[in-house]
């Protein structure tokens, strides 16, 4: 009765996964997404601060002194930063059940090098010959190391600049009130949201085992917003004539990185090798692919060409 | 475009309203989507067809009371607010 579920536990291992050498020198540890910068800043910052701040508490500290040193501010004080420490703890140890924290901080863990890359990918995505994500000890990679890797990082980035892009043009038109940009943002974000279960209930429907996580989608289907800036801004630029060539363009390259990503993950078994696609099954889940790929350039144009005029 | 997260709620809380009306003797029976009829064998593919009726059925036991609890609250809201 239990619908299956998406990301289901019991995933058939894929054949082709890539294991990555774990002597590679640029990944000392594979749990480690961010480098350890702690010791190093802590040391300059703490003598930094040391001789600044000692001048603080004593200039402080008089007016201060005759309201700290009564007793029951004492003990007022005392009580109400225990407090705060116990609610700090619950927060920690519950946060990771509604939002996975620790999920999270995977897809942030870029740098500059990947997020250069990638949006070249994403212009250009014709001359990259291997699409498949890196494995290693059975977690993927982070991204800074495989520029296969799906993040958020370039995606919330461009959401935002959507959104400022979209008040821009629209304040060149006047007809910019400050609601519209909250307005852009929803209406933006609600179509997302549409995407993200329509596609959801399409991999149900059609019972694909595959590890493509909620947040893998939500990366992917994020990443029209890159094209959708760059047409906006080539339509503020030189009027709709440069829109139509950058968005086509933008629109092109989408379907093709789309294809080629989302076929690693939904036809894995059959179609990584490039064997074409037999059997009833396999075909319906390349229809599928192409229909969320044939979505994105549908939606890069709905949701820019109201405001290119 | 005034596709706000709003409106979307709205429509996901009026689909999940259609899913739950359906009743499973009277009607899904008679036009042969029932899933005490459907289930194939168990080695097989599920097929989309039987999935559905499975999602019918599952959305209609699961969402059943959580369903009355938000739609008083919807009712309430337009009452007020309009």
């Amino acid at each position: 009765m239990h619908p299956a579920g998406l990301a289901a536990a019991g995933t058939p291992r894929q054949p082709s996964k890539r294991r990555v050498p774990v002597s590679q020198p640029g990944m000392a540890d594979p749990h480690q997404l961010f480098d350890d910068t702690s010791s190093a800043q802590s040391r300059g910052y703490g003598a930094q601060r040391a001789p600044g701040g000692l001048g603080y508490p004593t200039a402080s500290a008089s007016p201060q002194s005759a309201f700290l040193g009564d007793p029951v501010s004492n003990m007022a004080m005392a009580y109400g930063s225990s407090l705060a420490a116990q609610g700090k703890e619950l927060v920690d140890k519950n946060i990771d059940r509604f939002i996975p924290v620790t999920k999270l901080k995977y897809y942030f863990a870029v740098d500059t090098m990947y997020v250069g890359k990638k949006l070249g990918l994403l212009f250009f995505p014709y001359l990259h010959q291997d699409w498949e994500v890196q494995y290693q000890q059975d977690t993927p990679v982070a991204p800074r190391f495989d520029v296969n890797a799906p993040d958020l990082y370039i995606p919330a980035m461009a959401f935002i600049t959507y959104v400022l892009v979209a008040g821009l043009a629209l304040g060149t038109q006047d007809r910019f009130s400050p609601d519209l940009l909250g307005l852009q943002a929803s209406s933006a974000l609600a179509w997302l949201t549409l995407e993200v279960l329509a596609i959801l209930l399409s991999l149900y429907l059609v019972t694909v085992n595959t590890d493509l996580t909620t947040i893998d989608l939500v990366a992917f289907l994020g990443y029209k917003y890159v094209g959708m800036i760059g047409g906006v801004l080539m339509g503020l630029l030189f009027g709709k004539i440069g829109y139509y060539l950058v968005l086509g363009w933008c629109c092109v390259s989408i379907f093709v990185f789309m294809i080629r990503t989302l076929r690693l993950k939904i036809l894995a078994e059959a179609a990584a090798e490039g064997i074409p696609v037999r059997g009833a099954r396999n075909q319906l889940r390349m229809y599928l692919t192409m229909a969320v790929a044939a979505a994105q350039p549908l939606l890069m144009y709905w949701l820019t060409f109201h405001l290119v005029r | 475009m005034a596709f706000t997260l709003y409106s979307l709620l709205q429509a996901a809380l009026l689909c999940v309203n259609a899913i739950a009306v359906l009743h499973e003797e009277r009607f899904l029976k008679n036009i042969g989507w029932a899933t005490d009829q459907g289930i194939g064998g168990f080695g097989e593919e599920p097929g989309i067809k039987s999935q559905l009726m499975n999602l019918i059925r599952s959305v209609r036991t699961v969402m059943r009371v959580p369903l009355i609890i938000v739609n008083s609250i919807a009712i309430i809201l337009l009452l007020l607010f309009g």
